[in-house]
């Protein structure tokens, strides 16, 4: 398939600035010949070239390497032409200046990737993936999207669609053909089919919210009441981790906002005003606004003091805010009572006792910080960059699975009903049309008709 | 000057006297509801057929309904049309298909005696104001400029109309294959029509062939039913129409199970060298869900028996329409093949199977009214359509006859969307996507499955039949009172509240399975699974429930449904924000940004007339279809509903665009 793209666009691919090597990229049926006007010559195809690129007057702009890509095998499925000079803006504006003289427009941000997708070189999971390598954070981070992108991501997402169809072809068969001597509901074994791509589901969910992790990290609340460590432990966890630390200072009562990243892991920090009954107005918003916080957090940390008793204290903070569903209790200040660190699992939830003041005990808190979030140690070698979009998607997925097997001896037009929106959710992520000839299918698989 | 001005120069032809606003060509199931439609209109409309005596001729297998297939029955009812009745006046057995798997795949079947069929078809078109029936075979369409004007018959005589729907069947180049000798044929013991095939392909329509097959029939009196399965019909029978009644059914007879075996298999293997599909003889391409005893055989080696029904074709005849095997191997092996099966050793056969192989148009180049593009007023319908199935060409038939009827008097087409019924998702497959195959109606192919049940057919329809004229008001006033029993129901059940610890324990546990505590609403207990309408009526509420099956099943239905019928409605909704989008038919779609050449050139070809059909035409991505919906919008172009089509003036505009 020849794309017909309506016009050629050219962009300068590198970041903004000064460095060693600067690229424009050119997209379009005028690429070739934006690149003789240029350099001269158009190179064979993915074979780099030293050129002189020159402009109108046929003055040397800069010189550099020129790569021809022919379509369809170039990544935006068009002709693609890139100049690899030196860095320097003054020399990157000049070289666009001349592309855009020889017919080529500035391309919008993503459109590159854009005309990859319309052009079926990338589908939607593999185009986002694009976006994340760029923005990635972290090594591990950027491991993900390349998983994604390479299409192992859709590829899982694809073997789940093309089972949730073959599902549907069976249970379309027992329907439009009821009077085939073949039971297909029981004699193929639909019900345990559903279980077991359930539980694949599960998998490929698992991964992709390590991936959603890793791309958009996880919030994390501190709670307590005042004065028991809680802003000395944020600076503590944001000073000893060599990550970019942004506070986002507001007035003193707003949320602190810190930044750090663990094994990979972004984590948003969020320091709150200490809860207490106060008859202060203005304290008072700030604990309202602690309590909201605390409700959209993944995850809380109740700081308490180490010397008072842990579960009263844990209980009294309950109680006072609404509390998302993973928490960890930190008792800070052991230094005070000369107790060392420990961190110790109590039905379900992890108590860490910590010193703020002298670091003890604090990579005990990093390791429960990730445990809860579901990150295992170097668990990022099995993550899909996802996004909230994809783990909705699958979400929606799951739950259309298990109506479906709740009805499989119930009522078949509504098993049938299940899958199809349950394969209607998984595509979604990649975007592509999914096949529509489940009658073909059927055709080929059954031997049908009277 | 054409082939009809020369013989009008030569004195050949004279005008037929009456002038029609109608003229339906063909006297099948197609031509049968599409005059009935335009003269229950109220436009005088000409029924002409090569023979008056096989008019409402089942030409294959002597039954009707089905999967699918029973909800176009249903809603050709509900618009007034004349299968349904017919097939309550001539159903010799009848029962319900997947009654246990959901309400929206349940389908009513029925056996029908091929006299009485014919008899009750012949007896409607006889007795129809504004219909006029003629005999005589149709051998050349007039046409003026773009513009359909009449039709000349083989002996010369000239009838004029504006609006024409033809519906030739498999008549149109027929050709029959029996082993490796075939004749020209409309089907078996009729003749083909050849001159108006040729006429057809004169006028440059996008033409193709197809292939149908039917098997031998068997007379019942060498049949030894005692080593088969009976299969008799439902007790109580179900009924067809809106307004059929049990009593309509003539006497009743079951049908018979029997198999093939290892020994007919290798029968078939050894006639396939005598196979005029498996020499090449035969072109056309036949349907995949009805393939001849040697397909299936060839293509799953591995099976060792195939199911075969023994279907009664009638209450005075001994003949017998083995069902399951349709074949076109020479009659040697025909007659091998059968007495190799059990209980039928001594069969004697009364016809040899055949295949045939006929001319079809491409419905891609129809307007979903059925109307031709390039031909205003003339309409196709049925079999040539690329259809298979007596349902299927009546529901076609409804529609043309309906459109024809609007046609003639300025008024907008009228199509029942995806959404709407079967037959709206019928005619939009086969605009959008044309035919591969013979085509046939399947639940799956109805993506609004769920709402489109037989049992809801007349709730969907009967009000539009109303508005158009093919209602009669016997039918309107049971409609409305069925629907106000319904809507009164549910009121009830809404707010009448159920104290489950006052009612009798051991009944409560026997429904729930355990004692109930908490109180609701009638229609709470009602959703729960385990309850149906009458068994809640019986614990809760004894002696109050509706009397009215057919309103009590609805009411049960729709509670049931409720969150999946909702679901699909906000579904609609969404899609209908781009169904409505009408895409000009002069578009240029090489001006579309970013489009790809495949698609362009795909596009370009259907000229489909929503963005939602482009949608649905294959190849076209979701990509794709951003893209056309930005450019649309920019061009600014308007909105119509999905179920009337552009206007006339539009499309006349369009037409002297396309010419300049």
């Amino acid at each position: 398939m020849r794309p017909r793209s309506a016009d050629t666009i050219a962009a300068i691919a590198t970041a903004p600035g000064r460095g060693g090597v600067g690229v424009v990229r050119v997209s379009g049926d005028l690429a070739e010949s934006i690149c003789l006007g240029v350099a001269g010559a158009v190179p064979s195809p993915r074979r780099a070239s030293f050129r002189s690129f020159g402009d109108a007057e046929g003055r040397t702009i800069d010189a550099g390497l020129v790569l021809f890509f022919p379509p369809p095998g170039s990544y935006t499925g068009e002709p693609v032409v890139e100049f690899q000079g030196h860095g320097s803006p003054q020399a990157l504006a000049a070289l666009l200046d001349r592309c855009i003289e020889l017919g080529a427009r500035i391309a919008r941000p993503g459109e590159f990737t854009e005309r990859a997708f319309l052009n079926d070189r990338l589908d939607l999971a593999q185009a986002e993936a694009v976006a994340d390598l760029i923005d990635a954070e972290s090594r591990t981070a950027a491991r993900a999207a390349i998983r994604s992108l390479s299409g192992e991501f859709s590829n899982a997402i694809r073997d789940l669609v093309a089972e949730l169809e073959s599902l549907r072809i069976m249970v379309e068969a027992a329907i439009d053909f009821p009077e085939e001597d073949i039971d297909v509901m029981a004699d193929y074994q639909i019900g345990a089919r559903v279980q077991d791509l359930m539980e694949r589901l599960d998998g490929i969910f698992t991964r992709a919210r390590l991936g959603q992790r890793l791309r958009e990290g996880a919030t994390v609340v501190l709670l307590g009441e005042p004065n028991v460590g809680k802003s000395s432990l944020l600076n503590r966890l944001a000073g000893e981790d060599l990550a970019i630390v942004t506070d986002v200072p507001g007035t003193t009562r707003d949320p602190i906002r810190g930044h750090i990243t663990l094994d990979g892991v972004p984590f948003h920090l969020v320091d709150t005003a200490g809860l207490r009954d106060s008859a202060d107005p203005v304290e008072r918003e700030g604990i309202a606004r602690s309590r909201a916080q605390a409700s959209k957090a993944d995850l809380a940390v109740l700081v308490l003091d180490a010397r008072e008793n842990a579960d009263a204290g844990f209980a009294r903070l309950a109680a006072n805010a609404s509390l998302p569903e993973r928490c960890i209790a930190v008792r800070n200040k052991i230094d005070l009572i000369g107790e060392s660190a420990s961190s110790v699992e109590r039905a379900g939830v992890t108590t860490v006792s910590v010193s703020a003041q002298t670091g003890e005990g604090l990579s005990l808190l990093r390791e429960a910080l990730l445990k809860a979030v579901d990150w295992e140690a170097g668990g990022g070698e099995g993550a899909f960059t996802a996004r909230s979009r994809h783990l909705e998607a699958l979400r929606r997925c799951r739950e259309h699975l298990q109506s479906a097997l709740s009805l499989i001896d119930v009522q078949t037009d509504l098993v049938a009903e299940e899958l199809r929106y349950a394969m209607d959710a998984a595509g979604e992520i990649t975007g592509r049309k999914t096949a529509d000839d489940l009658l073909g299918a059927i055709f080929a698989s059954f031997c049908i008709g009277k | 000057m054409d082939y009809h001005a020369r013989l009008l120069k030569r004195g050949c032809i004279v005008l037929f006297p009456k002038r029609f606003e109608v003229i339906v060509i063909g006297g099948g199931h197609a031509g049968t509801e599409a005059a009935l439609a335009s003269a229950r209109m109220g436009r005088t409309t000409l029924l002409l057929t090569h023979s008056i005596e096989t008019l409402g001729q089942m030409s294959c297998n002597p039954s009707i309904g089905g999967i699918g297939k029973g909800h176009l029955v249903k809603e050709i009812d509900a618009l007034g049309g004349a299968m349904a009745i017919a097939t309550d006046e001539a159903g010799i057995q009848f029962r319900i298909l997947n009654g246990s798997k959901g309400p929206a795949v349940r389908a009513t079947r029925a056996q029908a005696d091929r006299v009485l069929y014919r008899r009750a078809i012949r007896h409607r078109l006889e007795n129809q104001p504004n219909l006029f029936l003629f005999q005589q075979a149709a051998d050349d369409l007039l046409v003026e400029g773009d513009r359909v004007a009449g039709v000349v018959t083989q002996s010369g005589i000239r009838f004029e109309a504006e609006a024409i729907v033809l519906t030739a069947g498999t008549f149109l180049s027929g050709v029959i294959h029996v082993g490796l000798s075939n004749h020209a044929a409309g089907r078996a013991g009729d003749p083909p029509s050849v001159a108006l095939s040729h006429r057809l392909r004169e006028l440059n329509l996008p033409v193709g062939r197809l292939k149908t097959g039917t098997p031998p029939r068997i007379d019942g009196r060498s049949i030894d039913f005692s080593t088969m399965t009976e299969q008799p019909g439902d007790e109580p029978a179900p009924v067809f129409s809106f307004m059929g009644r049990r009593e309509m059914h003539p006497a009743q007879l079951p049908c018979w199970i029997t198999h093939t075996n290892e020994r007919t298999h290798d029968i078939i293997r050894g006639g396939l060298d005598r196979s005029p599909m498996f020499t090449g003889v035969i072109e056309g391409i036949g349907p995949r869900y009805c393939p001849s005893i040697e397909d299936k055989i060839h293509r799953f080696a591995d099976k060792t028996s195939h199911q075969i029904f023994l279907e009664p074709e009638g209450l005075t005849t001994h003949e017998f329409y083995p069902n399951g095997i349709s074949t076109s191997l020479p009659f040697d092996v025909q007659l091998a093949l059968v007495q190799s099966i059990r209980g039928l050793e001594h069969a004697h056969l009364t016809r040899p199977g055949y295949a045939i192989e006929y001319d079809y148009f491409d419905p891609r180049a129809l307007r979903t009214s059925l109307e031709t593009r390039a031909f205003r007023g003339l309409f196709f319908a049925g079999q040539i359509n690329g259809t298979t199935g007596y349902e299927e060409a009546g529901a076609q038939g409804l529609l043309a006859g309906i459109n024809a009827a609007r046609l003639v008097r300025g008024e907008a087409a009228c199509v029942p969307g995806r959404d709407e019924a079967y037959l709206g998702v019928l005619v939009d497959d086969l605009v959008t996507r044309g035919v591969t195959e013979p085509y046939r109606m399947f639940t799956s192919r109805a993506e609004h499955r769920l709402s489109l049940r037989e049992d809801n057919a007349d709730l969907r329809l009967t009000e539009t039949g109303r508005a158009l004229g093919l209602v009669d008001d016997t039918r309107w006033a049971r409609f409305e009172a069925k629907q106000e029993a319904i809507a009164r129901e549910r009121e009830r059940l809404r707010s009448t509240w159920c104290n489950p610890r006052v009612l009798d324990v051991s009944r409560t546990v026997a429904l729930f399975g355990a004692p109930v505590e908490k109180d609701g609403t009638l229609e709470e207990f009602l959703r729960r699974p385990e309850v149906s309408y009458r068994t809640l009526m019986e614990w809760a509420a004894p002696g109050s429930g509706l009397d009215d099956e057919e309103a009590a099943d609805q009411v049960e239905v729709q509670i049931k449904y409720q969150g999946y019928i909702e679901r699909q409605l906000t579904e609609i909704a969404r899609q209908e924000q781009h169904a409505d989008l009408v895409l000009p038919e002069e578009l240029d779609y090489r001006s579309v940004r970013g489009l790809s050449a495949e698609v362009c050139q795909k596009l370009s070809a259907q000229r489909p007339e929503t963005l939602a059909q482009a949608g649905r035409i294959s190849g076209v991505t979701p990509a794709a279809l951003s893209l056309l919906r930005v450019h649309v919008k920019r061009l600014g172009a308007g909105r119509v509903t999905a179920a009337t089509e552009p206007s006339r003036e539009a499309a006349d505009g369009d037409a002297a665009q396309a010419a300049g």
